[in-house]
């Protein structure tokens, strides 16, 4: 009996050019990429009509929760004579500083506690608890960065941890609150650039949750008004039309 | 292609073997898709807008408040306020999730003559109004709410503007960015010119307004080419006058 044969066909598909797609993918997407820091808050900017981009380089976020936490982070230039490294460390003696001067209760901090401090991109807590905070990275720096996130995002279980920078509706000049002493030592740093851009006003930048209470802006706003910082940008979303 | 295909020819017998070296690429695009997720879910590709604001330093306070004086006739006060139940949003707006209420009053707080020390108010001249946009359609905009306010308050300025724009526009073309400098420097110029009688916005804002609406508001001003506008702290005199318009005004 004859038997019609079907011929055997090979189901390999060539994959090659496929590679080649997702590849050119891929580097698109790595260039193109700025990651997504991560922040102790999550807020919805509201949306404006303005064109103006933020700037990619030395300026500062004030970051503003509905409850009216604060945290900050600073972004530095991408010269090595002002490295983040560099200059997150000179903000904290800085602001060590300007703590020392006016509190009863010293703080200090060791190389290392600085060495940790230079790798946060978004820090907020009080003065006197920072130096704990940062400990807590020394052992397991994987774990402890963990534990970090969680202080700063409230949820670390311990009553004692506070977080956000101690801020208080102050007008008075001669005793400052915590957030005025960063915000002076920000105005301070070695970075002239970001100094500024300070200066100028596109240095700071306010990121807060469209349905914040005004009251909260406006503490943030006079705290800065305090130490005449009068000019900065508020961080908004794009808004199409009109 | 990921064939390659070998000539086997140094054979002694004679007899060539065609051998074909193929490579899987299979695991590689699964390799390099599970990057790209990675890449797109870390990403941020929209990068935020920034809203410029200046405010008046806390020493010149008092001046500030003179010079505005001084422009009483064409001064606008601003109020934005939010209905809320302790904290709870009861009205549900696009802006922000609460709804804001924009309350505005031109020239003095309570009319030419004031209000008076013992705090009576002759003429409450606050009115209330809302945040909205533009109900029109192209070329032909209807403008509502305080837009529609602002608008009339700045009319010559904005009139000047569409002139100077119309200087540039031509049939199917864009401005170049030549053009456009040319015309942002007009409009500067414009929009600060006194003969045109250019508005001052005093901005103001309760404490349980949302944020979003100050920003909508601080838009406004950048939509309706007010110059001259600045953030100010509610004044005993706003408070009497919503006061009085929430008793003269009763919610349905």
């Amino acid at each position: 009996m004859g038997r019609v044969k079907i011929a055997r066909k090979s189901t390999f598909i060539d994959m090659t050019a496929m590679s080649d797609v997702t590849v050119l993918l891929l580097t698109f997407f790595m260039l193109t990429s700025t990651f997504l820091n991560k922040e102790p808050a999550t807020v919805v900017t509201p949306p404006s009509v303005s064109q103006e981009k933020v700037q990619e380089t030395n300026w500062v976020q004030v970051l503003v929760n509905p409850e009216g936490k604060v945290w900050l982070s600073m972004n530095n230039d991408t010269s090595a004579d002002y490295s983040n490294t560099k200059m997150r460390i000179a903000l904290l003696d800085k602001v060590t500083e300007l703590y020392n001067e006016t509190r009863t209760k010293k703080i200090s901090f060791t190389a290392q506690q600085k060495e940790t401090f230079s790798k946060l991109n978004t820090f907020g807590v009080p003065l006197d608890q920072l130096g704990d905070f940062l400990d807590l990275s020394l052992s397991d720096p994987q774990e402890g960065q963990d534990k970090q996130d969680k202080w700063l995002q409230g949820k670390d279980g311990n009553p004692n941890h506070i977080t956000g920078i101690p801020i208080s509706v102050k007008n008075d000049a001669e005793h400052l609150n915590e957030f005025q002493l960063w915000m002076k030592a920000v105005r301070m740093t070695p970075n002239s650039n970001l100094a500024d851009a300070v200066r100028a006003g596109t240095g700071v930048a306010i990121k807060a949750d469209a349905n914040t209470d005004y009251s909260i802006i406006h503490m943030v706003m006079d705290n800065l008004q305090t130490i005449n910082m009068n000019k900065f940008t508020l961080l908004t979303a794009l808004k199409e039309g009109d | 292609m990921a064939e390659v295909q070998q000539k086997d020819s140094g054979g002694k017998k004679g007899r060539q073997k065609k051998m074909t070296i193929r490579v899987d690429f299979t695991p590689m695009v699964d390799m390099n898709m599970l990057l790209i997720t990675f890449f797109m879910l870390c990403t941020t590709m929209i990068k935020s807008q920034t809203l410029n604001i200046a405010l008046p330093s806390n020493e010149k306070i008092q001046d500030e408040t003179q010079m505005n004086q001084a422009s009483e006739d064409q001064a606008v006060t601003i109020i934005i306020d939010a209905k809320r139940i302790a904290g709870k949003p009861d009205v549900i707006d696009t802006i922000g999730g609460i709804k804001p209420i924009i309350y505005y009053y031109f020239g003095k707080a309570g009319g030419v003559d004031g209000i008076g020390a013992d705090g009576i108010i002759k003429v409450n001249n606050l009115e209330m109004t809302e945040l909205a946009a533009n109900t029109g359609v192209p070329g032909n905009p209807v403008y509502n709410g305080i837009r529609k306010i602002i608008r009339e308050k700045n009319k010559l300025v904005v009139e000047a503007i569409d002139k100077e724009r119309a200087k540039f526009q031509r049939e199917g073309h864009e401005m170049t960015d030549e053009e456009k400098a040319q015309f942002n420097d007009a409009a500067k110029k414009i929009r600060r010119d006194e003969k045109l009688n250019p508005p001052v916005i005093i901005i103001k804002a309760t404490p349980q307004a949302p944020y979003g609406a100050l920003v909508a508001i601080l838009d406004e001003m950048q939509i309706n080419n007010i110059a001259k506008y600045q953030i100010d702290n509610m004044s005993h005199e706003d408070t009497l006058l919503m006061l009085d318009y929430a008793k003269t005004h009763p919610a349905k």
